[in-house]
């Protein structure tokens, strides 16, 4: 197996193009051309010590506790009473009360952008000063203990996933760069790669110089393209009106949609970190969350689908329906961070493989 | 018989009421145990164990034995499968059966379209299309990319299995008239990411039968995925009620409270609108057993009486209805994949994937 290993090592380089003596910036920003692949990607949640800022009333409770609640006799009913009545909830949501008050965020701050442009009451304000900041998913999800860092099960196990899944492989390429500092236009392509990342020893930490292809065929429907600006190291790209992240976490291949998705990325040559932001769509969320989680794992991180999707409902900010005027999406950010990679294009590939293929 | 549940759906607890009490039937209903004669002795693997009501029930490394009450003709597995299970899923029950007939270091692996064949690392391995079992063509480079699977020097002919020498003293495996090879780009078990590449194929030692000519194959963002005739994905439903039995709970004639909880809220309407049936034409012809047309009454869910006038003919893969989920939009949709309890695993559905190039390629 060690032989084999070291066979693809060598067949993997020499099918990616990636050898370079030098690590600098000049080796990594060729033909002003860089890309990075994803490597860290989850909601962006402002945290105060003990969550007393944002979290004044506590957190909120979770399937198991909010089952103790409501059947406190279970022993005398049925599974249809019971259990598989919350399981109906979860898949077949409405927006109506549970019955259960649910704690928002109250507090002033949060991380992400502002989406819309305006300043409005309902905003939040940046730690860094800036008002009009459009996050609300934060505002439903930061007082549920699963989405807080560290140790929240969803923070732990979507980070994960985007290390260890080859389905979350999301990346991104900038073309007709003259510099990672400043540069007016810059072209960005986002794409999906094929590989395992380059990582150190400890198999934990991804490393910038690794190469990855271009998944061309399942993921032909992710690859987007806009265009963006570089001012003092920070890229800010124009919105793409619907961007579709992969997103498997415990085994289900799910995706979010974000409309109006931008980046907003410091960039350096080994690596990116920033933002993710924009809206996403309500009834996609919902059903990523309990696709990949299930009530089993979401009680973990006193999660109710239940309660969470009457918070996302009521919190929507955006693309209302045509029809209902109610609207289908929610402003969010998500902290992303990415490791610096050689994007490796099929033609590249077709050229390099020639010898190597029968 | 158990009447109540055992708490393996967490967070539920324990000690609910079962559903469809009157009519649910026991574990020894559904799985007749395999019983020996009073004659009968333990030989080698094969022991005798003592039920609890005093018969003498025969039992395999250890394992007591049944058969179930879904298989009516000679050769049926359609109680159980070998195919692989994970962490989440209900109680495995699996056919029994000799091992597969391959040579130390190969092993076979059941997935959706056949039975592929592996090295006991669970590494695909190819063939290539213009190698015989004298001659291999891949030398060279092409050796970098595709490594031969080595046999040892004893290594001799053996049914289908035989051995080239590739070089002086260094014997290849052939199986079928083809030297085997493993795909060193592979990423993960049981791939078929080898077989893109031209002239090269995975290896299977059967395939399993095509879906009916009606069906189609579907690219999704995570492999390939079988649809129906209008490109919509097709998934299979799974259930395993939550008693210390754990009985399966995914065919006509089990209890539908389950299913319809999922699958409508409770409404059978609304389960027919939001997870369809793929409906079959009759007559139609049945694809070597694993493929047949069902007949099913839509208010229930249960299996159709022959006077039952609203009857539908649906497909039905290994006896159990197939369904299109009304939230895939387009061809290559799979955004009901998942639905239900423990990811669908246990009270949900998955998409029926030919090929899971993230996964494993195995349902």
């Amino acid at each position: 197996m060690a032989v084999k290993q070291y066979r693809k090592v060598l067949i993997t380089s020499a099918l990616l193009i990636v050898a370079s003596s030098s690590f600098g910036q000049e080796a990594r920003l060729k033909n002003g051309t860089i890309g990075y692949v994803m490597t860290d990607l989850f909601w962006a949640v402002y945290q105060t010590p003990d969550a007393k800022e944002e979290c004044p009333k506590g957190f909120n409770s979770g399937p198991r506790e909010q089952f103790t609640a409501l059947f406190p006799d279970h022993e005398s009913m049925t599974v249809e009473e019971t259990q598989l009545r919350q399981e109906i909830e979860t898949w077949h949501p409405t927006a109506h009360p549970d019955g259960f008050p649910y704690h928002d965020v109250e507090g002033d701050l949060s991380w992400g952008l502002n989406l819309d442009g305006e300043i409005s009451a309902n905003d939040f304000t940046h730690p860094s000063g800036e008002q009009g900041i459009d996050n609300e998913v934060y505002r439903a999800v930061g007082c549920i203990i699963g989405f807080r860092g560290p140790l929240g099960v969803e923070y732990i196990f979507q980070n994960k996933a985007i290390l260890d899944e080859r389905y979350n492989r999301m990346m991104i390429e900038l073309t007709g760069v003259d510099n990672l500092q400043n540069d007016e236009e810059v072209t960005v392509n986002l794409y999906r790669g094929l590989d395992t990342l380059l990582t150190d020893a400890t198999g934990l930490k991804a490393m910038a110089g690794g190469s990855q292809r271009i998944d061309t065929r399942w993921g032909a429907s992710l690859m987007r393209h806009t265009t963006g600006k570089i001012v003092d190291g920070t890229l800010t790209t124009e919105p793409i009106n619907e961007m579709v992240m992969p997103w498997m976490n415990l085994g289900v291949k799910s995706i979010h949609i974000f409309r109006d998705m931008r980046l907003q990325l410091k960039l350096t040559d080994t690596g990116a970190e920033g933002l993710v932001a924009g809206y996403a769509d309500v009834d996609t969320w919902h059903k990523q969350l309990i696709r990949n989680d299930s009530t089993h794992h979401l009680s973990n991180g006193e999660i109710s689908g239940i309660s969470l999707y009457k918070a996302l409902r009521r919190l929507a900010d955006g693309h209302p329906d045509m029809e209902t005027a109610e609207n289908t999406s929610i402003s969010t950010a998500l902290d992303v961070k990415m490791v610096q990679v050689f994007i490796v294009h099929p033609e590249t590939m077709r050229s390099t493989t020639a010898n190597l293929t029968n | 018989m158990l009447t109540v549940t055992a708490g393996l759906m967490s967070p539920y607890p324990s000690g609910i009421q079962l559903p469809d009490l009157d009519t649910r039937p026991s574990c020894t209903d559904l799985w007749p145990p395999v019983i020996a004669d009073k004659v009968d002795k333990p030989i080698g693997k094969w022991t005798i164990v003592m039920r609890r009501d005093g018969v003498r029930q025969w039992a395999y490394e250890e394992q007591p034995l049944y058969t179930s009450i879904h298989d009516d003709n000679p050769g049926d597995v359609l109680g159980g499968t070998q195919r692989r299970y994970s962490g989440d899923d209900p109680s495995k029950r699996v056919p029994l059966g000799p091992p597969s007939k391959v040579p130390p270091g190969f092993s076979v692996a059941t997935i959706t379209i056949g039975r592929i064949l592996t090295t006991d690392q669970n590494e695909s391995v190819y063939s290539y299309e213009t190698d015989t079992a004298e001659q291999t063509m891949c030398i060279g480079d092409c050796a970098q990319r595709w490594e031969p699977v080595i046999a040892p020097a004893l290594a001799r002919k053996s049914g289908e299995w035989s051995t080239v020498e590739r070089s002086p003293g260094v014997l290849q495996w052939v199986f079928r008239g083809k030297p085997l090879y493993t795909h060193v780009l592979d990423q993960h078990s049981w791939s078929q990411q080898g077989s893109d590449v031209a002239g090269w194929s995975n290896v299977f030692t059967q395939r399993a039968p095509s879906p009916p000519a009606d069906f189609t194959s579907q690219t999704t963002i995570g492999g390939e995925v079988l649809a129906d005739a209008n490109g919509k994905t097709v998934y299979i439903y799974r259930c395993g009620d939550d008693s210390a039995d754990q009985l399966a709970c995914d065919h006509p004639n089990d209890t539908q409270v389950y299913r319809l909880a999922m699958c409508g809220g409770g409404d059978a309407k609304l389960c027919l609108k939001y997870w369809s049936y793929v409906h079959a034409d009759m007559p139609a012809a049945n694809s070597g057993g694993t493929w047949s047309v069902m007949s099913i009454d839509p208010k229930t869910g249960h299996l159709a009486s022959s006077e039952e006038i609203d009857a539908i003919n649906v497909w039905g893969y290994r006896d159990r209805p197939v369904y299109t989920f009304g939230g895939d939009l387009k061809p290559g949709d799979v955004n009901g994949d998942g639905t239900g309890e423990h990811r669908g695993q246990r009270n949900g559905l998955q998409a029926f994937m030919l090929r899971d190039d993230f996964m494993g390629g195995t349902l």
